[in-house]
């Protein structure tokens, strides 16, 4: 997806980076991204996918085998990481254990030259965006978990930088915090206005708080775009799996028509689905399914749902979590196992174990992607 | 946790070896040595209490100017250890990782499972008038006749450093290893150069281990024996020698304990002041 | 949790404990002496005769009195001091036991020097020290390079300038004391006189330390020294000089012409021997002449034992013959006893020469 702010908006782009390790290994494969000015940029993945180099590479800690990287139009690929204009957040947040917090947010200005007095006003007038007035002469280990990460970002942000770069800062943050923390870094990033580039293995926390995702996989950019049509128009199998719960299943395509096609799965369902554009699918191709558990509509006692695909089930295990709550069903015919988000009316407050069930959804929540071998 | 009489009994009777070893070998000598040292001989068999000792070590300035000499030449001794080891252990613990980071390590360890003795016969091989160094700069013709190295201050460092390396290697290494990477990268990230990120990131880290091993580096040069008296020649003036020479070679025993204690008392007195001037206190840099 | 820690703890110290003694159980002599003086196979002979195990433990005079001062006597069966260094340490330390003549075979013994030692080790009445071993100290020069060095004092000479060692020990002192044409051994008694004599010498050394390269501590230190050419005229014993001259016959012990110092190594008995009748046995042993030749081949110096001059290779009866023309044994002088005091005035003099500079 490519987006159509002029080029002076843009505040980072990255023209086909590839990063080898040791001839072999690639851990970067020619991706190409921009990324206009003031958005929350998250790149996602699961571990290993190439994201903390590519994040490195943007910093400048790792050089790029080939490719550009551009900030504001400029190239840095060469500038060394203390002279380009963008700070890192790091993991552990890696704030000094020797110096308070304020020395900790003076450092960047003290290597900047700042005046004494000017460091001060700074410190305390960011110390005050982020919501810590009174901690300047604290030591980093009185800290709670989620003031270091403020104190963290607001080291960077007082430098001013072109686009701040968090690599996974909440990671080490239990639940309660990070859900917390979600809000608070949106509110941040709008507050300060500065580009954030985030990466992260967890999907709730970028789609909570990016305007654009790009999901990476095996060195390369999956799918880029909003969070919502990350989850509802999911390009690839592995974004449809991977963003977002699904059901899951493997098949073959029995028969094609201009809405869609019909399919086999392997387990002997036979369900009509559609698929991306790109993809032109033909008669015994194979194919993997995804459909979201919300997708899919409940009627008790044989009632009438809309959806091409019908199934009439039986109640396996109800998963109790309040508003996330889910059944499990358990198809009679081919004893396959399918979650079902569990509609919150009185309706369904009594499920109990073994009653009939009819479920039901569309052909369009059906995305069939090919698949591989 | 719960501490009960019995776990306490427990760890005293695991501690009683140490404790033991502490009161028979330190303590006990130590009391012994002061007594001895606060008496004086006024003919066979016959002592009487006196502080005559103390006194001859401040009345003669041979003993004391021998004394300034060692602990000058042990601070500088430690201080170019430092300067030395600090770039070996940066790069054992911070450039090199797996295999190659074990090897080198264990390169600076080799020297060291050779006794000491050894080792400055080594130096005195390779320092010698028709040593090694010598031979090979008049191959290089670099110079017309013999060149000797050995039996002079410079000598003395070199053995002492060498010597005291792997003293400050260990602590140095072991406090930069524990010093995540992730801090050096944001001291880069946030604007800071080479210098200042080691300025203000490593070396604030490592001072604990600086400081131990500094202490550790100065109290066994200060406590060398071997190393100032092989490769010093005529000139190495040496405390731990005039101890020596005091207590064998004079059988003049009062006086070599009142070396003794005022060597310890003025080594805990430079050690303490130089925690005094880097702010660092005794338990922490030992923990 | 609680109770098997107990147990180990206790495990551990009982453990401790027991290691600390475990007493020896054959019968042993515990001899300390000089390099050279208890060669392996003299040793193995002694073992196959007498079924006695040695024990040796290598030092030299300090050393000597040193360890025994420290154990107030105890730890040797029988010890080697010098004849001069035996009543004064006798009557500050008391760390000797008489030597009960009787129990020796005196008449393997050259005469005049067992009356000599008898003399010199008579402490309160009572003998301590029976001669073994006597050799000199003077000097070990390079002929080739150092054909001038005739005495002591020569060694301060420019043309020997950086290439000159000895030790920074009182034989030093009563050598250098006999070349400027003292007597220290006459002023002995006399402290004050000493104390002149002393000073005398001490600027001598001071003004002569610019020509010492080093000086040396042990006796191989000194050997590698001249060997190598680093050094070419020491002061040093007899036996070094000749075993230098083995490899290199342009090196060889002089006699100096104020006269070598003359020493003679005792046996004498530590206060707290464990085992006399050992200690008796082994000095019967080793003077038999064809042992003490064998010990004069290990050690390079001659000893007291009547006759073992004809065991002795030839080798090394020509180098003596070489080092000492008659009129030089003649001119040995040999130490008398050290009076207390004499060395805390040495001391100090060899700490200022050190010092100085």
């Amino acid at each position: 997806m490519t987006t159509s702010s002029p080029i002076d908006l843009i505040d980072l782009e990255c023209r086909q980076i590839r990063k080898t390790f040791d001839r072999y290994f690639t851990a970067v494969d020619d991706v190409s991204f921009s990324i206009p000015r003031g958005s929350f940029f998250s790149i996602l993945g699961p571990s290993g996918c190439g994201k903390t180099t590519l994040l490195r590479m943007l910093a400048g800690f790792e050089q790029p085998t080939s490719g550009e990287i551009f900030i504001k139009g400029k190239s840095v690929t060469r500038t060394p990481p203390n002279k380009r204009p963008v700070n890192m957040v790091f993991q552990h947040l890696a704030l000094f254990p020797t110096m308070t917090v304020a020395e900790n947010i003076a450092y960047g200005l003290r290597r900047r030259r700042v005046g004494k007095s000017e460091i001060a006003d700074r410190v305390k007038s960011v110390l005050k965006r982020v919501g810590l007035p009174d901690s300047g002469y604290k030591k980093i280990d009185q800290l709670s978990g989620g003031q270091k990460q403020r104190i963290a970002i607001a080291r960077c942000l007082v430098l001013n930088p072109d686009v701040l770069l968090l690599d996974e800062p909440l990671g080490a943050l239990d639940l309660k915090l990070r859900e917390h923390m979600k809000v608070e870094l949106k509110q941040l990033q709008e507050e300060f206005g500065t580009t954030f580039v985030y990466i992260t293995h967890d999907q709730s926390e970028a789609l909570v708080m990016s305007d654009q995702v790009a999901v990476m996989n095996n060195g390369v950019f999956e799918q880029q775009g909003a969070p919502r049509d990350l989850y509802y128009q999911p390009q690839t199998a592995f974004v449809a799996g991977f963003v977002g719960e699904s059901n899951r299943w493997l098949g073959k395509v029995t028969s094609t028509n201009h809405a869609g096609i019909e399919l086999m799965t392997d387990s002997g369902l036979k369900l009509s689905g559609q698929f991306g554009a790109e993809q032109s699918l033909v008669v015994g191709d194979r194919v993997e399914v995804f459909v979201r558990p919300e997708a899919i509509s409940l009627s008790r006692g044989g009632g009438d749902s809309k959806g091409q695909n019908r199934l009439r089930c039986d109640v396996g295990n109800v998963l109790f979590d309040g508003a996330k709550s889910q059944v499990l069903v358990v198809d009679p015919v081919t004893d396959g196992e399918i979650t079902v988000s569990l509609p919150q009316t009185a309706d369904f407050a009594s499920l109990i174990r073994g009653e009939p069930l009819a479920l039901a959804w569309t052909a369009e929540q059906t995305r069939c992607f090919r698949a591989e071998g | 946790m719960r501490t009960s009489g019995g776990f306490r009994l427990g760890l005293m009777l695991l501690l009683s070896p140490m404790l033991l070893w502490l009161l028979l070998l330190i303590i006990l000598p130590h009391i012994n040595m002061g007594i001895i040292s606060l008496s004086e001989r006024v003919s066979s068999n016959n002592y009487v209490f006196s502080l005559n000792n103390y006194e001859e070590f401040f009345a003669e300035s041979l003993y004391w100017n021998t004394f300034l000499r060692t602990a000058l030449m042990s601070i500088l001794a430690t201080i170019l250890t430092l300067l030395i080891a600090f770039p070996v252990s940066y790069y054992i613990a911070k450039m090199l990782k797996g295999r190659s980071k074990g090897l080198v390590f264990a390169l600076c360890l080799i020297p060291f499972w050779v006794s000491e003795l050894v080792r400055t016969y080594g130096w005195m091989i390779l320092l010698r008038e028709s040593g090694v160094f010598s031979n090979f700069l008049q191959w290089l013709g670099l110079a017309d006749g013999p060149v000797e190295f050995l039996y002079n201050d410079i000598a003395i460092m070199v053995g002492l450093v060498y010597t005291s390396m792997l003293f400050m290697v260990v602590p140095l290494v072991t406090t930069l290893d524990s010093l995540d990477n992730s801090y050096i990268e944001a001291g880069y990230d946030l604007g800071g150069n080479g210098f200042t990120v080691m300025r203000e990131i490593v070396i604030p880290h490592a001072t604990p281990g600086i400081v131990s091993g500094c202490i550790v580096v100065f109290m066994l040069t200060l406590g060398n024996y071997l190393t100032p008296a092989l490769l010093g020649g005529k000139d190495s003036l040496w405390f731990t020698e005039q101890i020596f020479t005091q207590f064998i070679t004079r059988f003049n025993w009062e006086q070599g304990s009142a070396f003794g204690i005022l060597l310890l008392v003025l080594s805990s007195l430079i050690v303490w002041l130089g925690l005094k001037v880097t702010r660092q206190s005794f338990t922490r840099v030992m923990s | 949790m609680k109770k098997p820690m107990n147990k180990t703890a206790l495990t551990v110290l009982a453990g401790t404990l027991a290691l600390v003694a475990l007493p020896l159980k054959a019968e042993t002599l515990r001899l300390m002496t000089w390099g050279g003086y208890a060669p392996d196979n003299v040793v193995e002979m002694f073992e196959k005769e007498t079924g006695i195990k040695v024990k040796v433990t290598k030092s030299n005079n300090e050393g000597m009195i040193s360890k025994l001062r420290a154990t107030r006597g105890a730890g040797f069966d029988l010890v080697q001091p010098s004849q001069d260094r035996i009543v004064s340490a006798q009557a500050d330390f008391n760390i000797y036991k008489p030597i009960d003549l009787s129990q020796i075979d005196t008449t393997q013994m050259v005469g005049s020097m067992l009356e000599a030692t008898k003399k010199s080790t008579t402490h309160e009445g009572k003998v301590y020290g029976v001669p073994h071993v006597w050799g000199t100290s003077g000097l070990v020069v390079n002929r080739d390079m150092a054909s001038n060095v005739r005495d002591y004092t020569d060694l301060c000479g420019a043309d020997v300038a950086g290439k000159v060692s000895y030790r920074l020990k009182r034989p030093t002192l009563i050598g250098f004391a006999f070349a400027m044409g003292e007597d220290p051994f006459a002023a002995y008694g006399d402290k004050e006189k000493y104390s002149r004599i002393m000073d005398k010498v001490e600027k001598k050394l001071i003004s002569c330390k610019a020509n010492v390269k080093t000086y040396w501590s042990g006796g191989d230190a000194l050997i590698n020294l001249v060997r190598s050419g680093e050094v070419h005229a020491a002061m040093a014993w007899d036996a070094g000089g000749w075993k230098i001259n083995n490899e290199n016959k342009s090196v060889t012990f002089v006699a100096p012409r104020s006269g070598a110092l003359g020493w003679i190594d005792t046996f004498a008995l530590p206060r707290k021997t464990k085992n006399e009748a050992a200690a008796y046995k082994w000095i019967n042993f080793v003077m038999q002449p064809k042992v003490a030749a064998m010990i004069t081949e290990s050690a390079g110096n001659f000893t007291a034992s009547k006759g073992a001059d004809n065991y002795v290779n030839d080798t090394l009866k020509a180098q003596y013959q070489e080092s000492f023309p008659s009129a030089d044994v003649d001119n040995i002088k040999w130490y008398p006893p050290v009076p207390a005091g004499l060395e805390e005035i040495e001391g100090k003099v060899l700490d200022r020469v050190k010092s100085a500079g």
